[in-house]
């Protein structure tokens, strides 16, 4: 008995040691589980069945992530426990990242960190992190506005509450969204909601939400835009937006995926299927009578930020990418994906036109259907990308801190 | 039997956590480090709560206003960029006025709520945290100047949510590591290569003694009285009152200086979420440790930061491992962390049902 588990030792430890020494590089990604938002969770797991599950390690942060820093700090430092782990993504980097990504440092420096949804002062996270990527909240604070306007808003609601304020980038796009509302001649309302990490909890907000709304409603009438800058309040957001025939202009993440499906009863089988999801959305929403006043992006941006992240992560593991911040990397593998689904764009075109035509253009000639009989006809073919626009937090002192603008969409428009 | 009967909840701890942490696949070194770190950074704190339960005040959860008292003197340095170890030690003296003042409030309204001390602290937590906000969020670059404006929303008007404290991160904990190596003895060796904060642990160390010699003065004598029966103590002429302040603003000062530990620790302050979870972790910690609303020793604070944090360590990635999900490992754990904490209680309570039989 002795003999064997000796045996049976020396056989785990040359298996154990074979394994170190052949083990591919790994990639951490820690994301939020299903309770705020649902997104990035099925990102995570979707990396983890992509890469495989020997190459990713998936771990969540706390529900109660700023209550519980420690268990964040604590989830990061054991993923870089692990020899293998060459870069970890964070998605959302909530409060505990910049102190989880020092601490890591201080023990490991060759690990190369992406962290989306920067929840912390930016130029900290800038110099901590590598690589960062964040919705381009100021931007968005004239274009939400300008789409408001666009869908008939003469009232815009603003809910927010003192943490999410604290928040540099939120607290700049809302002085943004007042200014922009004043210029074109909207009522800018800021409505203080409970914060869902506070005592009332989730509920508690979502609550708030369900009764606030119609009043909201009630009071500046149905040509009134809501805005929440929190994840967990869409849902009844849009919920009570739908029942008012009020105007929902974009969520706090916008996404065909946030929050919209749920909220309009829809069944999402699959999460990387965007045309399906928008032509489900669009089709509701003409059912609901609604056409023009729901909207969101092409793009689930956040679930977006995850799958470049970790293409990039991987590819720093593998050492494709030598530099740990490489920017222009960076930027196209977010380009590749915040873009949505690349588009095919088919045109008939005359003969005359492709042959006039550079060669380098895709003309291809097909044979349609006419009259019980087949017509050749020539067509340019385009491949288009989303329209996503990228630009550096601050040029000079934050590069690294990649700020992204995507595609919007008004269904029933 | 009865040790065992009298040790249930801390037993119970132990199983739990060595269980996950067979589950959890963790290597030795990067748990022991890991719980050296927390037990360093977290032990101050739940120290601070024992003077009260022994004045008979129960658990004081109004220690999260002591840490916000410790997180307001971390602002004044960061502003006035005091650094090292002089700056932490800077932010110790000048927490003390605002400790005092916060502890003085606290103690006279616990006087008006007797025997209700817990849920009043408890509630007082979140009203101070109201005007917390209203201070940092508000008042902060309106009322009161400050000149470094990259600490400021870009409005200039309140903190940015998070300040980096690399100005006196690791000013104790770093001053002197002692990393053992080569211990062969079987049961020791376990030891080899834990970095130990030597400094922090003395300050520990020296505030357990300084506890203990607390409650041998006359002072502490009241407080034990107090604590044992409040008519009693009023008919022997000691001013109860006075006694119960005094208690919390002891309480208060030390959480303060905790939280000034935890934060050179984690090396950056999370404006407004820092001292938030101060006092219900604290409390959970200490009735680990087998202590009771009426009756807890320092042993039992250190047992229960080891045990708690031990267990916060190993239930993430033993959840995971177990139920092979990520997130059902994160449910798994909170579930675990607070419904031990829930049984916790539950076993306190069938303890004394017991010895009132």
């Amino acid at each position: 008995m002795k003999r064997f588990a000796k045996v049976m030792f020396a056989v785990a430890l040359v298996l154990a040691l074979g394994t170190a020494a052949f083990a591919a590089p790994k990639i951490g990604i820690m994301t939020g589980t299903v309770s705020q938002g649902e997104e990035e969770y099925r990102a995570g797991e979707e990396m983890v069945a992509k890469y495989g599950e020997d190459r990713v390690i998936h771990v969540t942060y706390p529900d109660k992530f700023m209550d519980e820093q420690e268990t964040t700090i604590s989830q990061v430092m054991a993923m870089a426990s692990d020899p293998d782990l060459k870069a970890i993504v964070i998605c959302q980097g909530v409060p505990g990242t910049a102190a989880a990504i020092d601490k890591v440092k201080e023990v490991r420096d060759d690990i190369a960190f992406i962290v989306g949804t920067v929840h912390e002062e930016p130029y900290m996270m800038a110099g901590k992190a590598d690589i960062l990527y964040e919705i381009d909240q100021p931007a968005r604070g004239s274009s939400i506005i300008e789409k408001a306007k666009g869908m008939g808003a003469k009232t815009f609601i603003h809910y927010s509450f003192p943490r999410h304020m604290s928040y540099p980038l939120l607290a700049t796009r809302r002085d943004i969204m007042e200014k922009t509302c004043k210029e074109l001649g909207i009522e800018f309302v800021f409505v203080n909601a409970p914060d869902p990490t506070g005592e009332g909890g989730v509920a508690g907000a979502q609550q708030f939400i369900l009764e606030d709304a119609p009043r909201q409603i009630e009071k500046y009438g149905p040509d009134t835009a809501f805005f929440s800058t929190n994840c967990s309040m869409q849902e009844p957001l849009i919920k009570s937006v739908v029942k008012g025939k009020a105007i929902y202009p974009e969520q706090c993440c916008p996404s065909p995926f946030h929050a919209l499906p749920n909220a309009l009863g829809l069944k999402v089988e699959n999460k990387g299927d965007v045309p399906y999801i928008l032509n489900a959305i669009e089709e509701k929403v003409k059912e609901l009578e609604m056409e023009g006043r729901i909207a969101t992006w092409t793009a689930p941006i956040t679930m977006n930020f995850i799958r470049a992240g970790a293409a990039y992560a991987m590819g720093y593991a593998n050492g494709e990418i030598k530099d740990k911040a490489d920017i222009e990397t960076a930027k196209k593998l977010i380009q590749s994906f915040a873009g949505g689904e690349p588009k095919v764009v088919v045109t008939p075109v005359s003969h005359e036109d492709a042959e006039k035509a550079t060669p380098t253009a895709t003309y291809i000639t097909v044979k349609v259907p006419f009259n019980g009989a087949f017509l050749s006809q020539t067509v340019k073919v385009e491949v288009k990308q989303g329209d996503v626009r990228i630009r550096p937090f601050d040029a000079e002192k934050a590069q690294n801190f990649l700020m992204v603008v995507g595609e919007s969409i008004i269904f029933g428009k | 039997m009865k040790l065992i009967q009298k040790n249930i909840v801390p037993i119970v701890f132990i199983i739990l956590c060595t269980i996950g942490f067979q589950y959890s696949g963790l290597s030795w070194i990067f748990f022991a480090n890991d719980l050296m770190t927390r037990l360093a950074r977290n032990s101050f704190l739940v120290i601070s709560l024992i003077i009260p339960v022994l004045a008979g005040m129960g658990l004081n959860f109004g220690i999260v206003l002591g840490a916000m008292a410790g997180q307001f003197a971390a602002f004044i340095t960061v502003v006035h960029n005091l650094t090292g170890i002089g700056g932490f030690f800077a932010a110790c003296v000048m927490a003390i006025p605002f400790a005092i003042l916060f502890g003085w409030l606290t103690g006279i309204l616990f006087n008006k709520a007797k025997g209700k001390e817990m849920i009043t602290g408890l509630i007082l937590g979140f009203f101070a945290n109201g005007i917390y906000q209203l201070v940092c969020l508000i008042f902060i670059g309106w009322l009161i100047p400050i000149s470094n404006k990259a600490l400021l929303l870009p409005s200039g008007v309140g903190f940015v949510n998070t300040l980096d404290l690399k100005i006196w991160q690791y000013a104790i904990d770093k001053f002197y590591v002692f990393r053992a190596r080569g211990i062969d003895i079987p049961v020791l060796k376990y030891l080899n290569n834990i970095n130990i904060p030597v400094l922090t642990l003395t300050i520990v160390v020296l505030l357990c003694i300084a506890v203990v010699l607390l409650f041998r003065t006359k002072l502490g004598q009241d407080f034990r009285a107090v604590g044992q029966n409040r008519h009693i103590a009023e008919i022997a002429g000691i001013k109860v009152d006075r006694v119960r302040i005094i208690a919390v603003i002891f309480s208060t000062v030390l959480a303060a200086w905790g939280q000034l530990i935890f934060l050179q620790n984690i090396g950056n302050v999370q404006v407004y979420g820092s001292h938030v979870q101060v006092g219900t972790f604290a409390v959970a910690a200490l009735l680990i440790g087998g202590a009771t609303v009426s009756k807890a020793t320092i042993g039992q604070a250190l047992l229960g930061t080891v045990l708690f944090h031990a267990l916060f360590i190993v239930s993430p990635l033993a959840g995971k491992n177990l139920m092979g999900s990520a997130q059902v490992g994160e449910y798994f754990r909170v579930f675990i962390a607070y419904g031990v904490i829930g049984i916790a209680l539950a076993l306190h309570a069938w303890q004394r049902l017991v010895k009132k039989q």
